[in-house]
């Protein structure tokens, strides 16, 4: 119950400080427009006095996005309908997986011939987002730290430059736990490759595969856990050595194990829940016109100011775990 | 004529009343294809196959040490118009015996690799060959038994074996050859024969003698990627294994007996095949259904389905009815009264192949039916029960006869019974090294929806100009090169040349076709000789621009329209002087002006056919052109016509344009717009997405 209570404070204190995941909306969404602009002038071009304009407006032409895709490179070649509906989770749950968030640090090299599934320049956007958000986080959690909840722009600003160079130092070291995942990962991956390969069922098979995926996913989150607490102790505790920070909030959290990672898993679950809700509008709406577009944009942004939400939510809970259960 | 005419009238109302796709729902289907009157004017149907390579074979499996031991008598009829003393036989497993067989020299997912370990290898060892000649003593021939590499000289390859006889057989003359042999099956993840567990998937497993045609043996090695060629016979086969196995076999189940020591022995027969395939495994669960409907023979079918995949069986029979309606419309009538249909082992290569009266499908145990898996690959597979079981061609030096059109009748008998297929991705399945990603959870793609022949255009653009497509298939640069020529290219210049033909005429060409050389060995010159016949014009263009070429075709239209011009300068007047005459200003601003309107079709690849232009006019007017497509480009002009729309090919008959969306030109502004915005709304959510996910790392 008191991992539940400090996630509603957690919540409570967002809704107080609303324009925090709205910031973090806007640059969210202007980070990805730089990759997304440039690609709607070329695809507007490639469709240009084309009857496969109306194809696309009105459905998906086919031979048109085959002929695109055949002929495009890098960024761009990206486009394609494994993004459509929930599509798009399930990609980059797998590049997640596969080792190639963030850089493609603990990807393994593509085999001969294939291409990789995600261009550098993407990759290099993605590291440039991870650096802009471990610079916001210390200003987002030392304005959550404050019990009115009452943010301003020049306390967010000092924020993120104070707790700056901790963040840089404690994602670093989360890097390389999550490096140390990937190495325990490949063997275990190997070995349970060969035992669905082995297997008599298909369906004994698939439990193996999707088994190993959840065991990755899972040790990732635990990595995840370990960092966002130690970004809380830094800020709350004022400490200095990121690697004493990591140790704390490791003992922190194999102390309250069910807590701290209940508290995760609930907005997991809210996180599912807003892509369920996501795919039930998408399912239901046609977009062709400006005014459907413009919907179907503001409800795009709905689900990822909502997923901000749910972040910054979690970093305000476990604020208020820590102090709880650091005070009892 | 009559009943070719009612047919594409009932075809082409069939067609006409699928609707088209929706971004959300895929074509409804109709749930019957039209029956197949027998009238007039076509080839009559003999009424058996020459029969002239018989094989009565007894077999022991031993399952568990994966081995085989045979025996067989070959009756064999010289069909050829000399004289013959040397025999090849194929001993296809031989191909997984080493390291150093043709197979395991090549690449491509079918390659016998020696990387599998030792379980991977397999032989077949012959241990005698007899000859028996008319009344005759036997005369061993084993000892002139040896090994010949007629395609690559491989001294190692041992995939085809000779034997010669002290005297010839004389042509017309028979000759019977007892055969015994052992076989070591090998495992079953790479070729299409093979074990997996206690599934056992026998195919290609006897030695097999060649065919006599156009002036010499053919028999192949057993390469990468290439299928098989045999003549017609009857096929008597006894197998014995120990008990409690699923047994699917070709033929009919004759008799079964129990053994003492364990085993039971099943007899199955079928006459009138070209090879014989078999399965056995204890977790197969058995369905059956019964294809009767009017206009056709009625066809026992019996699924033999993994339990995993169980929820599929309906799937896999209305599949199996579809494809036994459509060609038998298209071709000819299944004759054999059964067919077996296998769904392979997880991990098993023996997927998807074709053997007579048996063939393997092969399907996810997540299997949403937008993507039609299982029912495209039984369609296909049961679709090669006519174009290779009944009209064998030589899938050696001619894939693209038997694969070719059976993908072409495949996809055509899918997309009217099923709609257009759905476009998925699989994640968090099995990676393979030769046979790319396996299993995994589908996530279908809503609205994305694939017409007839469009899934083999990428294909075609990358690597079309590999190869000419007409060549044996050994002779293909890589397996890619071999998939394409002989699989999608040959479709989609079927799908072409039904374009071209229309499509009555072309159900004439196939079913002229395939009546004429039912039972028989045809060529590519034979179906030339059919297209030509039935349309009573030469049609080795056609072939000469698609089959024998790598060129590519691609078509492409641009219009303009052109104010029209005002005399300005010196100009004429009515008594013959020269006038300076000056353009008005507001001439230039003038929204109802004239307007000279220009229609340019070019030909962006080599390939020429003859296409269809088709120009609307702002009035509302539409005209259209023939052009020869020998140029490069011509032009077309429409005086004093604004132009709104042209569209180059615009029924769709040229499957084989490798850009489809360079056909059509609109004189609109705004639509690619709106329709470039609302896709990237997509890109952005999931660039949203995926850098949101980078704080998971934080």
């Amino acid at each position: 119950m008191i991992a539940l209570r400090a996630l509603a404070d957690g919540f409570r204190a967002v809704g107080r400080s609303w324009g925090l995941p709205v910031l973090l909306l806007v640059v969210n969404l202007l980070t990805a427009a730089v990759l997304a602009v440039p690609l709607a002038g070329e695809m507007e071009r490639s469709l240009a006095k084309s009857r496969s304009a109306h194809g696309m407006l009105y459905g998906f032409d086919f031979p048109w996005w085959s002929h695109w895709h055949d002929t495009r490179s890098g960024h761009s070649a990206a486009f394609g309908p494994d993004l459509f509906g929930v599509g798009f989770a399930f990609k980059n749950a797998e590049l997640l997986l596969q080792g190639y968030l963030p850089l493609g640090l603990f990807a393994d090299p593509p085999a001969d011939g294939d291409d990789p599934p995600i261009d550098p320049l993407t990759l290099g956007l993605g590291g440039a987002y991870l650096l802009v958000q471990v610079f916001l986080a210390g200003g987002v959690l030392s304005a959550l730290r404050g019990t009115q909840g009452a943010w301003t722009t020049r306390g967010l600003w000092h924020g993120s430059g104070f707790y700056f160079g901790r963040f840089f130092r404690i994602t670093l070291v989360t890097l390389a736990l999550v490096a140390l995942v990937f190495l325990v990962n490949a063997p275990l991956a190997r070995w349970v490759e060969h035992r669905a390969r082995e297997a008599v069922s298909e369906r004994t098979a698939m439990a193996w595969l999707l088994g190993r995926h959840a065991l990755l996913l899972f040790a990732l989150l635990g990595v995840h856990l370990v960092a966002s607490y130690a970004r809380v102790v830094t800020v709350l505790e004022e400490r200095s050595s990121a690697l004493l920070a990591v140790v704390s909030s490791l003992t922190f959290c194999l102390r309250h194990p069910l807590r701290t990672a209940g508290q995760l898993a609930l907005v997991g679950l809210a996180a599912l829940a807003l892509l369920a809700v996501w795919h039930g509008l998408d399912t239901a709406w046609g977009t062709t016109g400006y005014k459907t577009q413009i919907v179907t944009l503001l409800l795009a942004q709905g689900l990822m100011f909502g997923r901000i939400a749910l972040r910054v939510g979690l970093a305000a809970g476990q604020l208020a775990l820590y102090r709880r259960l650091s005070a009892s | 004529m009559r009943t070719a005419a009612a047919l594409t009238v009932l075809t082409a109302g069939l067609l006409a009343s699928v609707p088209p796709p929706t971004a959300d729902t895929p074509a409804a289907a109709p749930s019957i294809l039209p029956p197949l009157p027998e009238a007039g004017g076509r080839p009559e149907v003999p009424a058996q196959s020459p029969r002239n390579a018989s094989y009565t074979m007894k077999a022991r499996l031993d399952p568990g040490a994966h081995t085989i031991e045979g025996t067989l008598v070959l009756e064999w009829r010289n069909v050829a118009d000399v004289p013959l003393q040397t025999f090849p036989f194929h001993l296809y497993w031989n191909a997984f015996r080493n390291n150093l067989s043709t197979s395991a020299r090549g690449e491509g997912r079918r390659a016998a690799r020696a990387r599998a370990g030792e379980r991977g290898f397999g032989y077949v060892q012959v241990r005698s060959v007899r000859l028996a000649r008319g009344e005759g003593a036997e005369t061993d021939l084993t000892t002139t038994m040896r090994y010949v590499s007629p395609d690559d000289g491989n001294p190692d390859d041992r995939t085809v074996m000779e034997v010669t006889a002290p005297a010839p057989v004389p042509s017309g003359g028979t000759a019977r050859f007892a055969i015994d042999w052992s076989a070591r099956i090998p495992y079953g993840d790479v070729g299409r024969a093979g074990w997996v567990h206690d599934y056992h998937f026998i195919a290609q497993w006897f030695p097999k003698i060649g065919v006599y045609g156009k002036g010499g043996w053919n028999a192949h090695q057993f390469h990468p990627w290439t299928e098989f060629f045999a003549d017609y016979g009857v096929y008597d086969v006894s197998l014995t294994l120990p008990r409690g196995f699923v047994v699917g076999a070709t033929g009919t189940l004759r008799s079964r007996s129990e053994n003492p020591d364990g085993s039971e022995t099943l007899r199955f027969v079928e006459e009138d095949v070209h090879d014989f395939a078999w399965t056995a495994s204890r977790r197969f669960r058995e369905m059956t259904a019964r294809f009767a409907e009017p206009g056709y023979p009625p066809v026992d079918i019996r699924l033999l389905v993994q339990p995993e995949r169980e929820h599929l069986s309906e799937r896999y029979l209305e599949a199996t009815k579809i494809a036994l309606r459509s060609y038998g419309t298209w071709s000819v009538p299944y004759p054999y009264g059964h067919v077996t249909v296998v769904d392979p082992a997880w991990s098993s290569a023996s997927g998807g192949m074709e053997y007579p009266t048996l063939f393997t499908g092969g399907a996810s145990v997540w299997a949403p039916p937008a993507l039609q898996s299982p029912e495209s690959v039984t369609i296909h597979e049961a679709g090669h029960q006519f174009w290779y079981g009944l009209v064998a061609t030589n899938e050696f030096e001619e894939a693209w006869l038997d694969e070719g059109l059976n993908s072409y009748h495949e996809e055509k008998a899918a997309q009217l019974a099923l709609g257009p297929v759905g476009w998925a991705k699989r994640y968090f399945g099995l990676t393979t090294p030769t046979r790319g990603r396996r299993g995994g959870w589908p996530v279908v793609a809503p609205g994305v929806w694939i017409g007839r022949g469009e899934n083999d255009l990428s294909a075609l653009r990358e690597q079309g100009q590999t190869d000419v497509m007409a060549r044996p298939a050994w002779h293909y640069l890589n397996p890619t090169s071999y998939t394409l020529n002989s699989y999608g290219k040959p479709a989609l210049s079927f799908q072409t040349l039904e374009g071209l033909l229309g499509e009555e005429i072309m159900t004439r060409v196939l079913r002229t076709y395939a009546r004429r050389h039912l039972y028989g060995h045809p060529t590519t010159a034979d179906f030339i000789a059919v297209v030509n016949e039935v349309t009573g014009s030469d049609y080795g263009w056609f072939f000469d621009q698609t089959w024998f070429s790598s060129d590519l075709c691609d078509y492409a239209v641009s219009a303009s329209n052109e104010p029209q011009r005002r005399p300005e300068g010196f100009v004429e007047a009515a008594d013959g002087r020269l006038l300076l005459a000056e353009r008005p200003r507001e001439e230039e601003t003038d929204p109802g002006r004239a307007v000279d309107g220009e229609v340019v079709v070019r030909r962006l690849g080599g390939v020429r056919l003859p296409v269809e232009v088709l120009v609307e006019f702002a009035d509302g007017r539409t005209a259209t052109a023939s052009w020869d497509g020998k140029d490069r480009w011509t032009r077309l002009r429409y005086p004093g016509s604004r132009v709104t729309r042209a569209l180059v090919d615009p029924a769709g008959k040229i499957a084989l344009d490798v850009n489809p969306s360079n056909n059509s030109w609109v004189d609109e502004q705004g639509v690619a717009r709106r329709a470039a915005r609302k896709w990237t709304l997509r890109y952005l959510l999931w660039l949203q997405h995926l850098l949101e996910l980078h704080t998971v790392a934080m």
